[in-house]
């Protein structure tokens, strides 16, 4: 249980070698990707004007994709933008290049199994012409839907292709990595237990940042006792950013994913059903539902929620969408705050540490050789439930509990810090109409 | 809509026998009306229940988190929609047997089973929708994401093959339905002409050979589809492909799923024929060979249902894997079980009486006893599903095993979907023959 290194070494952002892994995923062209990589660095960094950026590749691009829709010169070349990108993922604006249309069948095909005179096969016909209009008819209603959706909500300022609700993150075409790949950057944690007192402090952090709903604990502190043991351990069990996340694999909308540039594993709000297949399939009960409306149960998030992609997944989810510990993720976009998370800030014992698992030099692993060295190369440490096949991002420090552990009341309590531990005391739907007409007479 | 030959009026002369199907299509009796009313009612009383959810959320249902709190994600909205998959079974696998294997001796129930296949996967997508916390983006987040998600996540596959199987029984039974509409023209209810005219668009004479070798494809389809990728094969994947829940694990589900959903579904198939029967006097039609031979196959299904469960607690619960055998050890701990399986118990030891004494058979015991494991599976399945998240492999927090019981929104659910199986009955009754023609000729 002592894994933290990754055999692969990590790959490097922007390298031609990083570029291929990623476009031979992509359907398209890599050596045109590869291509307009490098001059969009080069013209980053002032080697080519952006005219010049614009006009190479055009006819390669019209050829490719039908459209050269890069940034141009009348966009101002804003960087990427999730609006424009959306937009052009959308169904409706691909076009028929993108849908194959089936094959029509011959208007008199008597050939296949009926002799001459047999009439037409007018049955499999009018067979095929009904589920081809119902398929017709399943499209207009998932317009329809998806409008009505989208118009009940507020649009977001600065992000209208979200709140036109164009699609997830993963129809955007970009920022979305499958389960299981290796990044070349992955966030995660190192948490120390040796050192973790179960203070709550960490919780009731995440809480405020969040402005999670009542109950709701993203982060929780299990306080147990081993049989061997006088003193109390406790486990900081959160969301562990899997790898090989078991709700991603298993989301059938793809609103669970892993953000490609930092490996977090989020829920796209704007798309979530509300399913409960990823809080089912995680391994570690690490996901909690917004049963009602967060405002009724103190749910007080007031932020944008959205990250650079446009894409909303931070602070307490709205009604019949799934939350989990987000590792803060508009902080990771934010240079001056990157490296760092709510509870890693609140932890005064300096037991917990974020960053890219992959970097020898982020905080996690320089806190983790620091401790080796402490302990003359014979630290301790696990991931959890590592034997599921998770791929698990979170690195513990001690020992995990054994098969004899048993729960007990650690030395602080939920209360103490305004947190309601037993969520279910709060998930009190209101009382229906008839059992008040039955308590009225 | 295609323009359409008007077929003659009475190709099929004034048979007894076409008459006898056709009683229903009368006027309706105030046994009819009556019962579209309570019907109705359920439905309302179901529709007041889901916008109750709908305003304030899944909060008013006893679904809860677990991790830290011992809640059920997952509950009775599930165990119900694997229920009534399952009986959607029932259609297809009668009518499937009467074209593929020459079972004509439930030629009778055929279309009955096959209109119980279409309502049953209503039903069942309607427990999918109504399980949902955000129901208004089903399709609009589903559909344009389902080519990457089709690759890892079994509730996409679950949506594919739910919709694909009832793409199918559909047109198979539009086309076995065809020649009959055809050849009662004229003796059908005028009020439903242009639902008449739809169905037999583009209608030829000739066609009927055609369409027959078409529903024998269809049927065969149908029936490969079911073991493999329905409820042998998508449903209990949709469990035992999980890592955390070692209740759910074991190669046995999908063999024990397709069989207590053969139950449930020959059951349901059994109720209804024995129901219009009495309704219309279909004594002839549907006569008590029927009912013997139904009534032999739920027997056997519910035995392949014990014998698998019989597998999972033995090898559970002997010297398996600690999380296994405390999964096993906790269905095993639970008296609702033991009721539903005594209840299948019932219906197998029944079926060994009937054999032995063949002489006592009597229809309303054959049907009471059908239909005990249509009850039966809905527990179990309830119970699988909840008991499955009791006992996780990470079960260091507080309330392991933890507690659920469904509240009045949920079981409200029930009367919904059981209203609309039989508003779906009442409206097909008035419409369509229930009979096949051909096959009450024959």
């Amino acid at each position: 249980m002592t894994s933290e290194h990754r055999d692969d070494p990590p790959n490097l952002v922007g390298s031609d070698a990083w570029a291929r892994e990623v476009l031979a995923d992509s359907e398209h062209d890599t050596g045109l990707g590869l291509a307009v990589a490098r001059d969009a660095q080069r013209v980053v960094a002032g080697e080519m004007t952006e005219e010049e950026f614009r006009r190479r590749h055009h006819g390669a691009y019209l050829e490719a994709f039908g459209v050269d829709a890069r940034p141009s010169l009348d966009d101002g070349l804003a960087p990427p933008d999730p609006e424009r990108s959306r937009a052009e993922a959308s169904p409706a604006d691909r076009g028929p290049r993108d849908i194959a249309e089936p094959p029509r069948p011959q208007d008199t095909d008597a050939g296949d199994d009926g002799g001459p005179g047999e009439p037409a096969t007018v049955p499999r016909r009018a067979v095929l012409g009904a589920v081809g209009g119902a398929a017709i008819g399943a499209l207009f209603f998932g317009e329809m839907f998806r409008r009505n959706a989208s118009a009940g909500e507020p649009p977001a300022q600065g992000d209208a292709a979200s709140a036109r609700g164009d699609g997830t993150a993963r129809a955007a075409g970009g920022g979305v990595a499958p389960p299981g790949k290796q990044l070349p950057v992955q966030f995660g944690m190192v948490i120390d237990l040796e050192r973790c007192d179960g203070c709550l402090d960490c919780v009731q952090a995440c809480s405020d940042e969040n402005g999670l709903s009542e109950g709701v604990l993203w982060p929780y502190v299990l306080s147990y006792q081993e049989p061997q043991d006088v003193d109390p351990r406790f486990l900081v069990r959160m969301c562990q950013h899997c790898t090989k996340a078991p709700c991603v694999m298993v989301c059938p909308t793809g609103a669970r994913h892993r953000r490609l540039a930092d490996g977090l594993v989020l829920t796209d709000y704007d798309v979530c059903i509300g399913c409960r297949y990823c809080q089912v399939a995680c391994p570690y009960g690490a996901n909690v539902f917004q049963w009602s409306h967060p405002a009724v149960y103190g749910g007080s998030f007031q932020g944008d929620g959205r990250d650079s992609r446009g894409v909303k997944v931070a602070g307490d989810p709205p009604m019949g969408v799934m939350g989990k510990c987000t590792f803060c993720p508009i902080r990771q976009e934010d240079p001056e705050r990157r490296g760092t998370a709510s509870c890693v800030d609140a932890c005064a014992m300096g037991a917990l540490h974020i960053g890219d698992l992959n970097d020898p030099e982020s905080a996690p692993n320089r806190y983790l050789a620091q401790r080796r060295e402490e302990a003359g190369g014979n630290l301790p440490t696990f991931r959890l439930l590592e034997g599921l096949g998770t791929e698990p991002n979170i690195i513990y420090i001690g020992q995990p509990p054994s098969a004899q552990a048993e729960l007990i009341d650690g030395p602080f309590d939920y209360e103490d810090w305004d947190l309601t531990e037993d969520r279910r005391a709060v998930l009190e739907g209101p009382e229906p109409w008839f059992r008040r007409l039955a308590r009225e007479g | 809509m295609a323009t359409t030959q008007r077929p003659s009026v009475d190709e099929t002369g004034d048979s007894a026998l076409t008459a006898t199907i056709l009683r229903p299509l009368g006027r309706p009796s105030w046994r009819w009306m009556a019962t579209l009313a309570a019907a109705a009612v359920g439905l309302a009383w179901f529709a007041q229940a889901w916008v109750f959810q709908l305003r304030y959320g899944l909060i008013v249902t006893n679904l809860a988190d677990w991790g830290y709190v011992g809640g059920i994600p997952w509950g009775f909205y599930v165990g119900s929609f694997i229920w009534w998959v399952g009986i959607a079974h029932g259609g297809i696998i009668v009518s499937a047997a009467v074209r593929l294997f020459g079972m004509d001796t439930f030629a009778p129930v055929a279309r009955i089973a096959e209109l119980l296949t279409l309502a049953g996967l209503a039903n069942a997508g309607l427990y999918i929708v109504i399980h949902l916390g955000r129901p208004d983006r089903v399709v609009s987040s589903i559909l344009p994401n389902l080519p990457q998600t089709i690759q890892t996540s079994p509730l996409a596959w679950d949506v594919v093959v739910i919709t694909l199987y009832f793409v199918l029984t559909a047109t198979y039974l539009t086309l076995t339905l065809r020649h009959d509409l055809h050849r009662l023209a004229g003796r059908l209810p005028r009020a439903f002409t242009p639902l008449y005219r739809l169905l037999l668009a583009g209608h030829r004479p000739g066609e009927q050979a055609k369409a027959e070798r078409m529903a024998w494809w269809l049927a065969l389809g149908l029936i490969v589809l079911a073991p493999f990728f329905l409820h042998g094969g998508v449903i209990p994947w949709l469990f035992a492909l999980l890592p955390g829940q070692p209740g759910w694990f074991g190669p046995v589900q999908g063999p024990q799923f397709l069989a207590a959903a053969l139950a449930s579904a020959l059951g349901a198939v059994t109720l209804l024929a024995y129901v219009l029967r009495r309704v219309y006097r279909w004594e002839e039609l549907i006569d008590d060979r029927v009912f013997r031979g139904l009534s032999r196959w739920v027997g056997l299904f519910a035995l392949l249902f014990l014998w698998l469960q019989l597998q999972k607690v033995v090898t559970g619960s002997a010297m398996a894997p600690l999380s296994i055998e405390t999964a096993v050890d906790a269905v095993v701990a639970t008296p609702l079980y033991w009721v539903a399986l005594a209840m299948l118990a019932v219906t197998v030891a029944h079926v060994g009486v009937q054999m032995l004494a063949p002489q006592r058979f009597s229809v309303g015991r054959t049907v009471a006893v059908a239909v005990l494991p249509l009850v039966a599976i809905l527990i179990e399945k309830t119970l699988f599903v909840v008991e499955g998240l009791m006992y996780p492999v990470f079960d260091l927090y507080e309330g392991v095993p933890g507690s659920y019981t469904p509240s009045w929104v949920e079981l409200s659910s029930l009367v919904g979907a059981l209203s609309i199986m039989v508003l779906f009955f009442l409206v097909a009754v008035k419409v369509v023959p229930l009979i096949e023609l051909k096959e009450a000729e024959s």
